[in-house]
């Protein structure tokens, strides 16, 4: 894919990330906006794959698509509200919300409207580049960077998931009256 | 491949200010949750884009860190909604008044 090919692939996904974001967070069906939160990861994942994260592209589609939005939409149908829709979707205090949200968009753009130094490379070497000769895939760097200088941090994650599994036993599970 | 940097960080702004509009304006708890998903998943593509544009694998290695967590908060979350939904039907925020039943 030649540069004119990727650029316009990012905007096309950047566009319909916005879009299917905006859609998601305005509908008033809970489960349309889960599908169009469904769209926006797809998208996301799309940008990951041009910005050469092949690795978090495939965990992104399986954990977020395939397994917690999953598990949103389960607990939304579980719940059955059926008269979500006739319910204003958004509170009395939306404009304010539209502010909030409108000015932290501003200071983001303009804290990255200086352009960012494209010589940065040279200046941060990275400390698991330093270690190997031959250029790596960008998957095998994340495998070597995921267990070796992160694999505390990597098992504390997996405790982190144990604690939540626990955690969401405790917190659903059935009570007995006592 | 690359992907202008300064583009990547103006579509998480953008992104990030729609999931913190949604959380904020939401009267659906489910939706508040999905929309802390969204601002997640912004924070991943700064994080995947920084990146790229340093060469350096770790933010990729902090972006699944971020997906971690994010699945433990769904769990969590989804979790409480449950608890509080057999004491109270519905899932508005509004009507969870009470601190004690």
């Amino acid at each position: 894919m030649d540069f004119l090919t990727a650029e316009a692939a990012f905007y096309y996904m950047a566009a319909a990330s916005v879009t299917s974001a905006i859609l998601a967070v305005t509908r008033k069906n809970p489960v349309h906006s889960m599908l169009w939160v469904l769209a926006l990861f797809f998208h996301v994942a799309g940008i990951f794959l041009l910005l050469d994260a092949e690795f978090l592209a495939a965990v992104q589609v399986i954990v977020y698509a395939g397994a917690i939005l999953i598990f949103y939409l389960f607990v939304l149908m579980l719940l059955d509200l059926p008269d979500e829709e006739a319910r204003p979707r958004f509170g009395k205090h939306w404009p304010f919300a539209a502010a909030v949200g409108l000015s932290f968009a501003a200071l983001a753009w303009l804290a990255q409207v200086e352009k960012l130094d494209p010589d940065a490379t040279a200046v941060a070497p990275s400390a698991a580049r330093e270690t190997e000769g031959e250029p790596l895939g960008s998957v095998a760097d994340v495998g070597k960077a995921l267990f070796g200088p992160f694999a505390l941090p990597f098992e504390l994650a997996s405790l982190v998931l144990l604690a939540a599994i626990v955690g969401a036993v405790v917190l659903a599970g059935k009570r007995t009256k006592s | 491949m690359i992907v202008p940097m300064n583009e990547v960080l103006a579509l998480s702004a953008v992104l990030f200010a729609i999931g913190v509009f949604g959380f904020l304006a939401r009267r659906n708890i489910i939706l508040m949750l999905v929309s802390v998903e969204v601002m997640l998943n912004a924070v991943n593509l700064a994080l995947a884009g920084f990146s790229q544009h340093l060469d350096d694998p770790r933010g990729q290695v902090l972006a699944l860190f971020v997906i971690a967590v994010a699945a433990a908060e769904a769990g969590v979350g989804l979790g409480l909604v449950i608890a509080l939904n057999r004491n109270k039907p519905g899932a508005g925020v509004a009507d969870l008044t009470s601190l004690k039943w």
